[in-house]
């Protein structure tokens, strides 16, 4: 066994490492090994054959988090085990194995300094600033492409800048890549017209209120709001700016599509703290009863494929009874009567009464 | 040694050399891993060069001149994330938009993209806001519990297949659930539409370009031969952006008919909106009139009911009568 992996069998060693212990061992990384005559790097290699012994997941995964680990953990002395690992989209366990692994990272000739200098103290990671892993790698074809793919979705003003200079940080070599794949991903028209979304990217950034030209879906009719907006976000394919209504008191959702008009106010706002925001809803909660559909076979099957539409009951036939949660009465008369005369609303009292009415109303267009 | 430690140790080497490093030094550097003599050797220092390119670090080999001895290098300029150098509101963009696709749990490269995510704080001078305000979206966007996500593997496994141009194997389930097809189709790529994810690609049973339904993907199955080698290459004339920006009644059912409906106000920009990119718009008397031509009429009339009183389809005489028909069936049934 070397010193690097005796050191890991002390009971002081896992997760909690003494500051002193880890440029002690590079002091004298071949002391305690009986292979302290082998040159060094045979002696590295041989403490991970012992190791390797536990079965890994594609080693390229640990490779990427890491490498954005210590350059994030460079950049942040100090940071809490829990806050690096929810960062780095890992259990704390993972990342307590990342930096053992770390431990072991060197380069040719494994001289003591061409290790990282890294230690856990107290649930906290410091690691001193490396030479080569000060930064994280360019990104690759598919993050680039990814997050191409989702900004192009979005739409806005800048979304051109934006796929552009998302191209350039990839490696060269790879961009011819980076465009075929972005071809290849279509993630949906852009909500909003480009000058409104533009705005609110700004105002959103620089947290500054806008005030709203918003087509009130409830009311079927143009509202002027002043909104605070903390974000946007995304539920069963629509997207919606979260923020504060100033008039109602409360953080609302607005869908994108339905502002006409967004100016952006010289009014400057504190942002929502993490705990108001970790209480917050796109929707508020289920706003009364969810509303039943009755489907026919070729409507269930469609239907069921869709976000957003619960199961209530099987029918005989392949058909069923559906429910949607947090709907207008409106908005499930259009549902049901897109089904192509293959579904009906059945409940509660006032939606059967609103569908009841709009088939006759329209039908009474077509006599 | 450990594939992984291999490559970061190899990163790390040659990011510190100060001039190319040769094959001969690489081999005496790591005497276990690369140190066998012929091909072998070689192909395997090949195949972590290209591993390490996937991780988006580019490792070049230099010919040499007067200056430099030829070898392996690392370039820092090409190695490192470079500042995007993009104003607050793009890079609002790029948080919000990433965060929201990421958050809904099925989007392509889920994965990659929460590792752009996490690039994008070094990418950018001053993110706070915007970083901020992301993770508010993931939160907003995620979908609750009991929410059926297991369409994300199903994104994932085939957008490595969409990347690798890989044929796949699928066992589909048929519109009305009934029975199951199985075919080979190459996928072209992932749209999104209605909050669904499709697949385009071309179908080798139907022998045409075809959309799948992720949803109704049974079971799935990437050619797993050569998996470097791509199988196809996309037909040049298909443009996904196209294919999936089609409306319902645009899909490829019937020849062309031209069909008018009739809209009274007060018409909500949304309404018009609806009716896509080619519908051509005339007002008279106040009323907004809609003309498309459809390849299915049969999704111009469930998009025309939707649309309740407000609409009316006029033309063609017979789509017309359908819709008639529809609502009088429905109304037959209420009492």
């Amino acid at each position: 066994m070397t010193a690097a992996k005796r050191r890991k069998a002390e009971p002081a060693a896992p997760a909690v490492r003494a500051s002193g212990a880890a440029p002690s061992r590079r002091a004298s990384p071949k002391a305690a090994s009986p292979k302290a005559a082998s040159t060094k790097p045979a002696a590295k290699a041989s403490a991970r054959k012992a190791a390797a012994a536990a079965p890994r997941p594609d080693p390229r995964d640990r490779l990427r988090r890491v490498l954005f680990l210590v350059p994030y953990a460079v950049r942040h002395p100090g940071i809490p085990v829990k806050e690096l690992a929810r960062r780095c989209g890992c259990t704390e366990r993972e990342l307590l194995e990342d930096l053992d692994f770390l431990l072991e990272v060197g380069s040719p000739p494994f001289a003591p300094d061409d290790f990282l200098d890294l230690y856990v103290e107290g649930d906290r990671v410091y690691v001193a600033l490396h030479q080569s892993f000060s930064r994280p790698p360019r990104f690759t074809e598919s993050e680039a492409a990814a997050l191409a793919a989702a900004a192009q979705a979005l739409g806005g003003e800048g979304r051109e800048r934006a796929v552009k200079a998302l191209r350039e940080s990839v490696p060269r070599d790879r961009r011819a890549s980076f465009d075929e794949l972005v071809g290849r991903i279509y993630a949906g028209a852009p909500p909003a017209r480009d000058s409104v979304l533009g705005r609110l990217q700004r105002a959103i950034a620089e947290r500054r209120a806008v005030r709203l030209a918003y087509h009130s879906a409830s009311r079927d009719a143009e509202t002027e709001r002043v909104v605070r907006p903390y974000t946007l976000a995304q539920r069963f394919g629509h997207w919606y700016l979260y923020g504060h209504d100033s008039a109602r008191g409360k953080a609302l959702a607005f869908r994108l599509d339905r502002i006409r008009e967004c100016t952006v106010s010289d009014e400057r706002f504190d942002p929502p703290s993490e705990s108001e925001l970790a209480r917050a809803r796109l929707f508020s909660e289920a706003q009364g009863e969810p509303v039943q559909i009755r489907l026919g076979p070729l409507a269930a099957a469609w239907a069921l494929a869709r976000p957003g539409v619960r199961l209530v009951e099987r029918a005989e036939k392949g058909g069923a009874v559906v429910e949607l949660a947090g709907t207008s009465d409106e908005y499930a008369t259009r549902y049901a009567l897109s089904l192509g005369g293959d579904a009906e609303v059945i409940a509660p009292a006032s939606a059967r009464r609103h569908f009841v009415d709009a088939v006759r109303r329209t039908l009474a267009r077509y006599g | 040694m450990q594939k992984d430690q291999r490559l970061l140790d190899l990163a790390a080497f040659l990011l510190k050399a100060a001039e190319p490093v040769s094959w001969r030094e690489i081999q005496e550097q790591f005497p276990e891993d690369y140190g066998g003599k012929g091909e072998a050797a070689i192909r395997k220092f090949e195949r972590d060069k290209a591993d390490l390119l996937e991780l988006g670090i580019p490792v070049r080999y230099a010919a040499g001149d007067e200056d430099l001895p030829a070898g392996y290098l690392i370039e820092r300029d090409e190695f490192y994330l470079p500042d995007l150098k993009l104003p607050p509101e793009d890079l609002a963009l790029l948080y919000l938009a990433g965060s929201a696709a990421l958050a809904s749990g099925t989007f392509p490269y889920a994965r990659d993209l929460a590792h752009a995510l996490n690039k994008l704080s070094f990418a950018a001078r001053a993110p706070g806001a915007s970083e901020a305000a992301a993770l508010a979206t993931r939160q907003l966007s995620a979908p609750e519990e009991g929410d059926p996500v297991d369409v994300g593997a199903r994104v994932e496994e085939l957008s490595r297949a969409v990347a690798h141009r890989k044929r796949v194997h699928v066992v589909y389930l048929g519109a009305e659930r009934r029975h199951t097809t199985e075919r080979d189709v190459d996928p072209y790529g992932l749209f999104q539409r209605g909050g669904a994810w499709f697949l385009a690609g071309f179908c080798h049973l139907r022998q045409a370009i075809r959309t799948f339904h992720l949803k109704r993907i049974v079971s799935l199955a990437m050619n797993p031969s050569a998996p470097r080698t791509p199988d196809f290459a996309p037909r040049k004339d298909f443009s996904l952006a196209d294919f999936a920006t089609r409306e319902i009644w645009e899909y490829d059912v019937h020849g062309a008919v031209r069909c008018r409906i009739r809209l009274d106000p007060p018409v909500p920009a949304e309404v018009i909106a609806s009716f896509g990119p080619r519908a051509k718009l005339a007002e008279d008397g106040g009323a907004t009139f809609v003309e498309v031509d459809a390849t299915n009429e049969e999704g111009l009339l469930r998009h025309v009911l939707a649309l309740g009183d407000r609409a009316e389809l006029l033309q063609p005489k017979g789509l017309r009568e359908k819709a008639r028909a529809v609502l009088a069936g429905l109304e037959r049934g209420l009492a």
